[in-house]
């Protein structure tokens, strides 16, 4: 395995108390595998991959417990210097919001050239005909003509293709990208997709693709890691979510989705509101919301059961949630 | 369709570019909204697709009189509302009323809910007496789905959802007849999405209301409309039922939009065709020759950069009937699935 989260736990300490960001999340990527993670805002997904990798802003952010193994590596354990080293040639990261992502100040080129320049100790001069490569790569057209604009110069499509063609450009074995076209337009997010798929099957990455849109994950995942209240709650892979889901929250979710080919009645909602982070119900945290909850559920934290062989449900009843 | 309550023709709207520091000149414009046409019937929801910089924002000021257009008119129940002012100007406002995209930045933080819901009266005190504003602040805040105990607290005390649910109490209380709604769910979650909705739908019937309800999200715009136009740099490209629109649309435009759709059903992977256009939408300050949407059209053909398509039936549709009938601004408009219908079958029912 690529990558291996193993009970990852990160909390908040605020003024108001402490926020428990992500509560024991495990996963897998392997090579060439794109795993999604989906979750609404607050369920942990951005923290999880910050963590992942080490980004996260300690303080006021702590991870209290769990291991990421990196190729074999307990990343946790590395020294800052070890792990600056491990960001962009191991692992590289794409941002949902390309505009502040980019520095505004420096061209597209410096900004491209810069990860060649400091991890390579390229020459300036390489550095820039390395960039105009990427950018050729990422299929931004005149790419030698426009190496020298600024991101305000660019479209928002081809400034996110400028963030793969950062991340790319050390040739990383695993990319994470964060909700990477949520920002964009429908006809661009298909190109900006396609292309990220693309690049990956060719260079044969593991990515982890963070989102909280169930039809961009359908298009591109392999698996599917739902998340809510900083936990996993279902994890399967892609074809069996979206027929049979075993927790009733990504019923809940897939069920709330108004369908292009259906012109649907009154949508199904998903009563209340997530979970304020510092005060998680006990038991499932899903149950305040749960239209299949029992008395168990306010009491005893749901494990994630085997499904299947490949599938995991943190649900006391994934069983008639499966076949409900 | 039932009675118009809103006409819109010609609707234009250019925003000059202005050079130089003493004097200014102008040399050029931005062309946001450029001969917009349509009609809103009473109690229905007219939907407006399309991506961003296509001018339908820019259509939803336009319609609340919060800009003044350049040229064409909107008439409301008859009455060309755009050249009004004063007292009739105020009295047409209060039947046209907006909710906006993002309920963080759209409630003043410094106000109580109560104030915020109730500020309208102040504006418009004929509509509730003095001593009857908390009563009727109240009571919208009931019919949103709030409870009403919290008429005191502030915006930073709700949710987004929550949040969006003032705003639209805060659009409903000088009780209009028209609904704007711009992006009104895009800045929501999915499971707060669909409350959102559903509240809108009932509030419609609830209130005859008439919505031209303004979204990025094809999916969405299906849901809650009756009509819906597809706007592509500042014009309509397409406009017509849902079902004519989905499920055979006729402009390239559309097609492309519709295929781009991520369908959350993975095995619609492999069944879908789906048309990546190239490019970028071009600036609003250089629009195209002929058809504006040439530049990103694999159809495109000589006739398209000399010809402007007029929005009506295409000639090749003329005399025909069924839903690919509809009005469509394109030389070369055929008819093509693209949205497979099989996929309805594999759907997940309420759960």
């Amino acid at each position: 395995m690529l990558l291996e989260v193993r009970d990852l736990h990160v909390e908040f300490r605020t003024r108001d108390g402490v926020a428990k960001a992500v509560n024991g999340v495990s996963y897998g990527v392997d090579a060439g595998e794109t795993l999604a993670v989906l979750g609404e805002s607050g369920s942990g997904k951005s923290v999880t991959a910050q963590a992942v990798m080490g980004i996260l802003d300690m303080p006021p952010g702590r991870i209290t417990g769990g291991e990421v193994f990196f190729q074999g590596k307990d990343v946790l354990k590395l020294k800052e210097e070890e792990r600056r080293r491990l960001r962009g040639y191991g692992m590289a990261m794409i941002f949902q919001d390309a505009l502040s992502a980019l520095n505004p100040v420096l061209s597209v080129g410096d900004q491209l050239g810069e990860m060649f320049v400091v991890h390579r100790r390229m020459s300036k001069k390489d550095a820039r005909a390395k960039a105009v490569e990427l950018m050729d790569r990422v299929r931004i057209p005149g790419a030698a003509e426009r190496v020298r604009d600024y991101p305000h110069q660019f479209s928002g499509g081809m400034r996110q293709r400028i963030m793969i063609a950062m991340a790319l450009a050390l040739e990383p074995a695993l990319i994470i990208a964060d909700e990477p076209t949520t920002a964009l337009d429908v006809t661009v997010q298909a190109q900006v997709m396609d292309l990220l798929a693309e690049l990956q099957r060719e260079y044969h990455m593991g990515l982890i693709l963070i989102t909280h849109d169930l039809g961009v994950v359908a298009d591109v995942a392999d698996r599917i890691a739902v998340m809510y209240a900083g936990k996993i709650v279902e994890s399967a892979p892609v074809h069996d979510i979206y027929k049979s889901p075993a927790h009733p929250y990504t019923r809940g979710l897939l069920d709330s989705i108004p369908r292009l080919d259906q012109k649907g009645q009154e949508l199904y909602a998903i009563k209340g509101l997530p979970p304020n982070l510092m005060n998680i119900p006990p038991g499932c945290a899903f149950h305040p919301r749960c239209p299949m909850a029992q008395d168990v559920c306010r009491t005893d934290v749901p494990p994630l059961y085997e499904v299947s062989e490949e599938r995991g449900s943190a649900c006391h009843f994934w069983r008639e949630c499966l076949h409900g | 369709m039932a009675e118009p309550i809103l006409e819109v023709s010609g609707l234009v709207k250019h925003y000059p570019l202005m050079q130089g520091v003493l004097f200014k000149k102008q040399v050029g414009a931005v062309k946001a909204v450029d001969g917009v046409d349509f009609t809103l019937g009473k109690g229905e929801t007219l939907g407006i697709v399309g991506e961003s910089g296509c001018g339908k924002s820019t259509v939803a000021r336009l319609l609340c009189n919060l800009e003044r257009p350049t040229a064409g008119s909107i008439r409301f129940k008859g009455e060309d509302i755009t050249r009004l002012s004063g007292k009739a100007l105020k009295a047409v406002r209060r039947n046209i009323q907006m909710v906006f995209q993002d309920p963080y930045t759209s409630l003043n933080p410094r106000m109580t809910v109560g104030d915020i819901i109730g500020e309208p009266y102040e504006i418009h005190p004929e509509v509730a007496p003095k001593g009857d504003r908390r009563r009727r602040v109240r009571e919208l805040l009931d019919v949103v789905g709030l409870n009403p105990e919290y008429i005191n607290r502030y915006p930073h005390q709700f949710s987004g959802g929550q949040r969006q649910r003032i705003g639209i109490a805060r659009g409903l209380a000088l009780r209009p007849q028209v609904i704007v709604a711009d992006e009104p769910v895009s800045a929501l979650d999915v499971s707060v999405q669909a409350q959102v909705i559903n509240l809108l739908d009932g509030l419609q019937s609830e209130f005859d209301l008439s919505y031209v309800f303004i979204a990025h999200d094809l999916s969405i715009v299906r849901h809650i409309s009756d009509r819906v136009g597809v706007m592509y740099l500042g014009r309509i490209v397409e406009i017509g039922s849902d079902a004519e629109i989905y499920d055979h649309p006729t402009h390239p435009y559309t097609q492309a939009l519709l295929s781009a759709v991520p369908v959350p059903d993975p095995e619609a992977r492999e069944r879908r065709e789906r048309i990546i256009l190239t490019g970028d939408v071009p600036s609003p300050t250089n629009i195209p020759s002929g058809c504006r949407f040439r530049t990103r059209c694999w159809k495109a053909q000589e006739r398209c950069a000399l010809e402007v398509p007029a929005l009506a039936v295409p000639e090749g549709f003329r005399g025909a009937s069924g839903p690919a009938v509809h009005d469509s601004a394109c030389h070369f408009a055929e008819e093509k699935q693209v949205v497979p219908p099989e996929a309805a079958e594999n759907g997940n029912g309420p759960g």
